[in-house]
């Protein structure tokens, strides 16, 4: 009986000590959490190539204005009577439309979390990543890219590689073959799209890094908006994905994961910090609270109150990070004027602009709580 | 990010015992150390957590301040002590970060932070302080934020730390424990010019650990001015800063200090300027003689020539403001 990986699972020490899957060797079982009440587990896709995408929350490769970039990129692999015209998601079935062809279809799993469970055991934690397994379940193609990192060409060719029968040239590819590794590209170039197009400078390549260590497990207790939870984390575990990923406290956010945005601030013994920028394991003896930690029972924090009040954002992403900054600022006494609190307030960010709301919402609850 | 191992030593000795042999890196804050070991830039195999040590103290000592390098950057930024005889120091580390970010740094890792030069930052391109001998991708490359002083043909990646600006302009000097023991090194002499080897950029042997700043006080600490220019008003590090102290009697320059931030592949401290205000008067002609010679010399690459005036117009800037009267 294989054991099976939940998506987001805690890692126990010994399931972070379990190899690493390499190219060529079976491909672990997990289960994602399906459409409706059925988990949707990798084996139920035997006899299909599948396609893991470990990519930021929200990535939609079917979305409009993606697929000019992703069109882009196959373009240049396809030969030039298959033109692809669209590319729709139905649940995890990724549909090719190709001019004056049937659809293929094929399982695209993609909603991933960079730091859950599955990317843990499949040694990409962190990382922005694609992996193709064959239908036998085999792995057969692994390409990792840390954010930043320029794609390089040679990822395509070794893609193509992968995917050919053993002993014979690319061109021995099925059609389709062909086209679920072009697609695979161009997903991977697409993952980087302001860098794709880039060039790499020149230079000698970097040396090979050092045979890294296995992970590491430790036994860490948190406390958290009062109570003590006691884990068992691999060392790179920060914060904000103990919380997350590990507590299920989901209220705290993860933007930008480099401690630029503020969606991730929580207060650790009064202070306000970015829980992206820190680990688990050096929080520890610290009083935790997060967005969970300052209603009281149905009574909202007057700042969540006054948030809501002042219509003081409008996705609401980053409106955890936010109110637990707005907070620790009006303790901190720096809400003495707009502009003040603007300065104070620079560690978050708001895509959608809802400063001036946030800054009204902070002023009135900051004069509530001298009064 | 690479697997490491976790360590939280119990006392300073055991800590300086683990960072033995400088496979390991000592974390105190995390804001600049995890960033780079999430892009693989950094990859310790173990990181030592000193965060419990007895370290964090502000005391006054006969010549000053010791400030210990695990007191977190907003705390110092309000010490009454640092507000009062030092404001460039308070000045320059509320410039710095955000709020949280100041809440978790340190002062000793705030002075160890890396380059933000992007090339450094990514790891599939050529950096010479990141890999040596691999070639510098920022001197043909996009290079508007980089150094214009102590550049060389390896390496234009600039001294991102504002709070380093200031404490090099005061001659502020560093407490290091080895497993030798204990030394003092000016932080002006702590760190390296790039040379051929960028990559080594401080004088801290394998192991050695930061353990408090000296700060001496003095007249011109207490007339000090941080001056920071950067591309959106908060949470940005600086195209040009300027770090200034001046003691001044009767309209006369008694004692300068000039330091500029954002422009130097080090934090840049301009001792022949300095030289040439003493005995002038306190006036915007001898501020502008000033900060022409401290750019002297000044070697811009393709898009940071604009880095040469505006660095001479914060420093003469700084310096009118600190003549000013005010001393805040």
């Amino acid at each position: 009986m294989e054991s099976i990986l939940p998506c987001g699972s805690g890692l126990l020490p010994d399931a972070a000590l379990q190899p690493i899957p390499e190219v060529g060797m079976p491909a672990p079982d997990f289960s994602l959490p399906g459409v409706g009440k059925r988990p949707i587990r990798l084996r139920d896709f035997r006899g299909h190539p599948v396609i893991l995408a470990f990519a930021p929350p929200g990535w939609d490769p079917g979305s409009a204005e993606q697929m000019a970039v992703l069109n882009q990129a196959a373009a240049g692999l396809l030969p030039d009577s298959v033109r692809l015209v669209g590319i729709a998601m139905d649940g995890p079935w990724c549909s090719l439309a190709v001019e004056g062809e049937d659809a293929l279809r094929f399982p695209l799993l993609r909603d991933f979390d960079p730091a859950g469970g599955v990317a843990h055991r499949y040694g990409v934690y962190g990382k922005r990543a694609v992996i193709v397994i064959d239908g036998e379940g085999i792995l057969r193609w692994k390409a990792v890219m840390a954010n930043g990192i320029l794609p390089r060409p040679e990822l395509v060719a070794d893609a193509l590689r992968a995917i050919a029968p053993a002993g014979e040239g690319i061109l021995a590819m099925n059609r389709r073959q062909f086209l679920l590794c072009a697609l695979a590209a161009s997903v991977v170039l697409h993952l980087w799209p302001d860098s794709a197009h880039a060039e790499t400078p020149a230079g000698a390549p970097a040396a090979p890094a050092p045979k890294p260590l296995p992970p590491q497990a430790r036994h860490v207790t948190l406390k958290v908006n009062g109570a003590e939870h006691a884990l068992a984390l691999d060392t790179r575990v920060t914060l904000l994905d103990a919380l997350r990923e590990h507590i299920g406290l989901t209220g705290t956010k993860k933007g930008c994961d480099q401690g630029s945005c503020g969606a991730c601030t929580v207060l650790a013994d009064g202070r306000r910090i970015k829980s992206c920028l820190t680990l688990a394991a050096m929080e520890e003896g610290k009083a935790i609270v997060t967005i969970e930690g300052l209603a009281q029972g149905e009574r909202l924090h007057p700042m969540q109150a006054a948030f809501i009040k002042h219509d003081a954002f409008q996705c609401g992403y980053c409106t955890p990070g936010q109110i637990m900054a707005a907070v620790a600022l009006v303790r901190e006494g720096h809400a003495g004027s707009e502009e003040e609190i603007r300065e104070w307030m620079s560690g978050n960010l708001c895509r959608c602009g809802a400063y001036p709301n946030i800054v009204t919402a902070i002023r009135e609850a900051a004069a509530e709580a001298k009064t | 990010m690479s697997p490491f191992a976790y360590l939280r030593p119990a006392s300073l000795d055991e800590a300086i015992a683990a960072g033995g042999d400088g496979q390991a890196r000592f974390v105190a804050g995390g804001t600049n150390l995890l960033d780079l070991m999430k892009i693989d830039v950094e990859q310790p195999a173990a990181i030592i957590d000193i965060n419990r040590l007895p370290l964090a103290a502000i005391e006054a000592t006969p010549a000053g301040l010791r400030i210990g390098a695990l007191a977190r950057m907003s705390d110092v930024a309000i010490h009454p002590a640092i507000a009062r005889d030092y404001p460039v120091v308070a000045q320059a580390l509320l410039a710095s970060a955000s709020p949280q970010l100041r809440n978790m740094a340190s002062i000793g890792g705030n002075l160890m932070q890396r380059t933000r030069c992007t090339y450094f930052r990514d790891t599939a391109c050529a950096c010479n302080k990141r890999q040596p001998g691999s070639g510098c991708s920022a001197i043909p490359g996009e290079n508007r934020r980089h150094a214009v002083l102590g550049v060389s043909s390896a390496c234009i990646a600039v001294h991102p730390s504002d709070l380093a600006v200031a404490l090099v302009a005061l001659d502020a000097s560093l407490r290091l424990r080895s497993r030798e023991g204990e030394r003092s090194v000016p932080l002006d002499a702590f760190y390296r010019l790039p040379g051929t080897t960028p990559q080594q950029e401080n004088v801290l042997r394998p192991g050695e650990l930061i353990v408090a700043v000296d700060l001496p006080a003095s007249a011109a600490a207490r007339r000090s001015r941080y001056l920071k220019i950067r591309d959106r008003a908060s949470f940005e590090f600086a195209l040009v800063s300027a770090a200034v102290g001046l003691e001044i009697a009767d309209g006369t320059i008694r004692d300068a200090r000039l330091a500029l931030g954002g422009v130097g592949t080090k934090p840049w401290r301009a001792r022949q300027a300095e030289s040439g205000l003493v005995g002038k008067m306190a006036g915007d002609e001898a501020f502008t003689a000033a900060a022409d010679a401290a750019l002297q010399g000044a070697q811009p690459q393709g898009q940071n020539r604009y880095k040469i005036d505006l660095a001479k117009r914060t420093l003469a800037r700084a310096l009118g403001e600190a003549a000013g009267g005010a001393e805040t």
